[in-house]
């Protein structure tokens, strides 16, 4: 199976190079024959890229230590479940996982558009299988997983701790399958600009895979958030890392993206810039790729240095001179169907949401980078930190968060006065009830409180868009409340589900702000020893030392304390932190100790306990009151909900039963003014 | 033994002594990143006279949040040796803090020493000097601009969009287009909006 799984990489080359090359001929000739054989030359890629990946699982199942990913990324005592995980724990692994996903979005959409979009399909093709094959490529000469060792070690290296956790079993392919996605909507773009089939025809093909990378990207975000918050031990969620940063930047130019195709579809506006949108979303999820593969940025999630970066970086430098060649020669194609009518109207204010998106972005990248072009202009290194990227970013965060409120409120085409002041009144006086309410209660810092107060009122703006198309539905077809919100929302899922996103991104702003007020404590246990601390909310609470534990468990040995919190008079379930030694099957250490935080869990605040370790039987203990850390996830989880609502197929006719689609301009109208 | 099976033997005692060998190599690392635990370097002053702690534990952890470790880890030295005691480099910081402010020194100065060791590199954000402003204020500076471009531009539509419009029907007047039947659907619809 694993020489099968070898060759297979090779012929999947193969396939690739035949799909590119008679998917881009049968589109020049106009030659269905070639066209069809270049679509079953992707459907074979996909099957080979399968083949491959079950040779790798093979291996890393029964433990073959003759293959070098193998024996660096498992031993023979690691569950199963982490090493069938190890699939993607090492760098030529997850190019394979890589390879194995876009291989089949590519026949998916290939699959799925085998009796629509007939005159784009080839050049997407086409496009699909050359972005495989560069994967392909990159796996098999320069991360192949199956290159096998001179010798047959009798145990492998194991893997390393910190992915030794449920979250990373899962979050890796979340990000992945959100960070491919953005290939097909890519395609799709080449395609348009190839052809010059410009219309609302790519873009009705795109919407749906922009969607699925958008949900996928965001369920991976929240994941790998909660992976760092329980398994690295910082205290925190979000460290503005490099590798981060980099699945966020493909999140919020398709977030962009996901906002500016509206206009387009009702007004036929912003299409150079929807092109610009795909093309770039999809360009970052690469440079995002080359930042963690590279090693040219230090971070806490990259994978060793490889040869792998020159690769990217020479693919990145291609497909952005192509995209920006073929976007040049097109522009007169590109050319907006109508003309926005005003400035206070809501396609303004989803321009603006689009600036401060892609503003955010930028200085994202910006950050990034710094360090890297600092030494190159000063030849000084310097560190570009957590407290950095808020500084810069907070304030762009809360101006948008005050547009996701705004942007809703404001009537398309064109606002009057009237409808401005009867649609904002509810939602303002909300926003600054919430800011007064706070104030009332001591808050003082401005950001939270800011924060707080927007939050207030685009949660407003989400009721008030609610209340008013349940009445809507209730006048109209006499239903109660309750079914006429099913039904509002299940019929017209695009803006109802956005509604629910807006409602995860609003409880997700509100989490944030909270650690602003985290209270962190270091303090020193003997066994049986008692230590009191504050916490934000200025309640005492008494942590009393159960004593170190050793023990071991599975593969590792386990150092361990428990502390007893008692609040408010009310002893609590202890909390135990862990120092863990992971070992092989020989007994043998493996990676240096590693630290398991411990955590009680409320929906106001997350006592954080970290075993930082112990010196004569006295335990160095830090403890975090971390405010509302739950409500993160909850706002992820909201967040993904909508998204799938967003994404969930409707049919046209069932959309226009919603009775709040606009439809301002009609399709063929806007293609053919 | 034989002779063709001393061969296997000599082969797993070669793998055995090549793994230790390999692990021997294997850097050591943090929860975070490899460690370099000799990329520790004394920072070091002699007390002030008289010397008057200027600080409080308070103040010390919250200066220790902008001094960065330099062990490989993208911590500061605070979390850092609050959180893995594999790092031997934040406590060593940690110790050089103390020194420091048991001489005398306060954070502005404590800061400047560890620059002084490390360089600027030692900060976990770039002083606010010189280039760096570049770093802060160019993000908000794109984000000024393409605000300036989208207003001008919309400006620029919504005037080309007046000057395209059909001139408006006198008030209670046929609208230019529209049925009358059509026009009393619209109000009905209007009427029902609220």
């Amino acid at each position: 199976m694993i020489l099968i799984g070898e060759l297979s990489l090779w012929i999947a080359l193969l396939m690739c190079v035949w799909s590119a090359t008679l998917s881009f001929a049968g589109g020049k000739l106009q030659r269905g024959d070639l066209v069809a054989s270049g679509e079953r030359g992707l459907y074979a890629g996909f099957g080979f890229v399968l083949l491959a990946s079950l040779g790798l699982w093979t291996a890393l199942l029964t433990s073959d230590f003759s293959l070098r990913y193998v024996a660096s990324f498992t031993s023979a005592n690691l569950p199963v479940v982490y090493k069938i995980s190890a699939f993607w724990g090492g760098q030529a692994g997850s190019m394979l996982f890589w390879c194995l996903i876009l291989a089949g979005y590519g026949a998916l959409a290939t699959w799925t558009n085998r009796s629509r979009n007939r005159a784009l399909m080839p050049w997407v093709t086409g496009t699909n299988a050359l972005v495989l094959l560069f994967f392909v490529a990159t796996t098999v000469l320069a991360s192949n997983p199956f290159e096998r060792l001179d010798w047959i070690p009798p145990d492998g290296r194991g893997l390393n701790p910190q992915l030794q956790n449920p979250a990373m079993a899962i979050h890796p392919p979340m990000l992945y399958l959100g960070y491919v996605a953005t290939a097909i909507p890519f395609s799709f773009a080449i395609a348009a600009l190839v052809s010059r089939r410009l219309d609302a025809e790519w873009l009705g093909a795109v919407r749906k895979w922009a969607l699925i990378s958008w949900v996928f990207l965001t369920v991976g975000i929240v994941l790998g958030m909660w992976w760092a918050y329980v398994e690295l031990g910082w205290g925190g969620y979000w460290m503005w890392d490099p590798v981060e940063n980099a699945s966020l930047l493909p999140w919020l130019t398709g977030t962009a993206f996901l906002h500016s195709i509206m206009i387009q579809e009702k007004r036929g506006m912003l299409r150079k810039w929807n092109v610009t949108l795909v093309v770039a979303t999809f360009l970052l999820s690469i440079l995002g790729t080359f930042i963690t593969r590279s090693g040219v940025i230090q971070s806490v999630h990259s994978f060793a240095q490889s040869a792998v970066g020159s690769w990217f970086a020479a693919f990145f430098a291609l497909a952005l001179g192509a995209s920006i060649w073929l976007v040049s020669i097109r522009l007169k194609d590109l050319e907006a169907k109508a003309e926005l009518e005003a400035m206070v109207s809501r396609e303004a204010a989803f321009l603006y949401n689009n600036l401060v998106l892609v503003g955010i972005a930028f200085s994202v990248l910006w950050g990034t980078l710094f360090p890297i072009l600092s030494e190159a202009v000063r030849g000084t290194k310097i560190t570009v930190g957590e407290s950095f990227f808020n500084t810069v970013n907070v304030p762009l965060g809360l101006l948008l968060l005050a547009l996701t409120g705004i942007g809703p409120l404001i009537a398309w085409r064109k606002a009057s006065i009237a409808n401005v002041q009867r649609q904002f009144a509810f939602p303002v006086a909300m926003g600054l009830l919430v800011g007064a309410a706070l104030f009332v209660l001591g808050i003082r810092r401005v950001s939270p409180l800011i924060a707080w107060s927007l939050a207030g009122f685009v949660t407003g703006t989400i009721l008030q868009e609610f209340y008013k198309g349940v009445g809507a539905r209730r006048r109209m077809h006499g239903e109660n409340p309750v079914v006429a919100l099913g039904r509002l929302v299940a019929r017209n899922r695009r803006r109802y589900g956005g509604y629910i996103v807006h409602a995860g991104i609003v409880i997700l702003f509100s989490a944030f702000a909270g650690m602003a007020f985290k209270k962190e404590y270091d303090v020193a246990f003997a066994d049986g020893q008692e230590h009191k601390v504050i916490d934000p909310y200025g309640r005492e609470w008494t942590f009393r030392s159960d004593g170190l534990s050793e023990y071991r468990v599975l593969n590792r040995n386990v150092q361990a304390i428990s502390l007893i919190p008692t609040v408010d008079g009310k002893t609590l379930k202890p909390i135990t932190s862990e120092k863990r030694q992971h070992f092989d099957s020989r007994g043998e250490p493996t990676f240096q100790p590693s630290t398991e935080v411990g955590i009680l869990v409320t929906q106001r605040q997350d006592v954080y306990l970290v075993l930082a370790g112990a010196i004569n039987g006295t335990a160095e203990v830090r403890i975090n009151f971390n405010p509302l850390v739950v409500w993160v996830w909850h706002g992820g989880v909201l967040m993904a909900i909508g998204g799938l609502i967003v994404m969930w197929p409707q049919s046209e006719k069932r959309r226009r039963q919603g009775g709040y689609v606009a439809e301002l301009v009609p399709q063929h109208e806007a293609a053919n003014p | 033994m034989k002779r063709r099976d001393a061969i296997p033997a000599l082969g797993a005692f070669a793998s055995l002594v090549l793994v230790r060998a390999a692990r021997a190599q294997q850097p050591a690392r943090t929860n975070f990143a490899e460690m370099e635990q000799g990329a520790y370097r004394p920072t070091l002053r002699p007390a002030k006279p008289g010397a008057k702690r200027q600080l409080t534990d308070d103040q010390r952890d919250a200066l220790e949040h902008r001094i960065k470790c330099q062990c490989g880890c993208p911590l500061d030295v605070y979390t850092c040796r609050t959180t893995d005691f594999t790092c031997s480099v934040a406590p060593a910081m940690h110790r050089d803090v103390l020194r420091l402010i048991e001489g005398g020194y306060d954070g502005k100065e404590i800061l400047a020493a560890f620059v002084e060791t490390f360089g600027e590199v030692a900060l976990t954000e770039p002083k606010k000097e010189g280039f760096n402003w570049a770093g802060y204020f160019a993000p908000g500076a794109a984000l000024a601009v393409g605000a300036v471009a989208v207003t001008m531009m919309i400006l620029r539509w919504s005037r080309t969009a007046a000057a395209n419009a059909p001139t408006p029907a006198a008030p209670g007047g046929p609208v230019p287009g529209v049925t009358d039947e059509e026009m009393a659907r619209l109000d009905k619809a209007l009427r029902e909006e609220g």
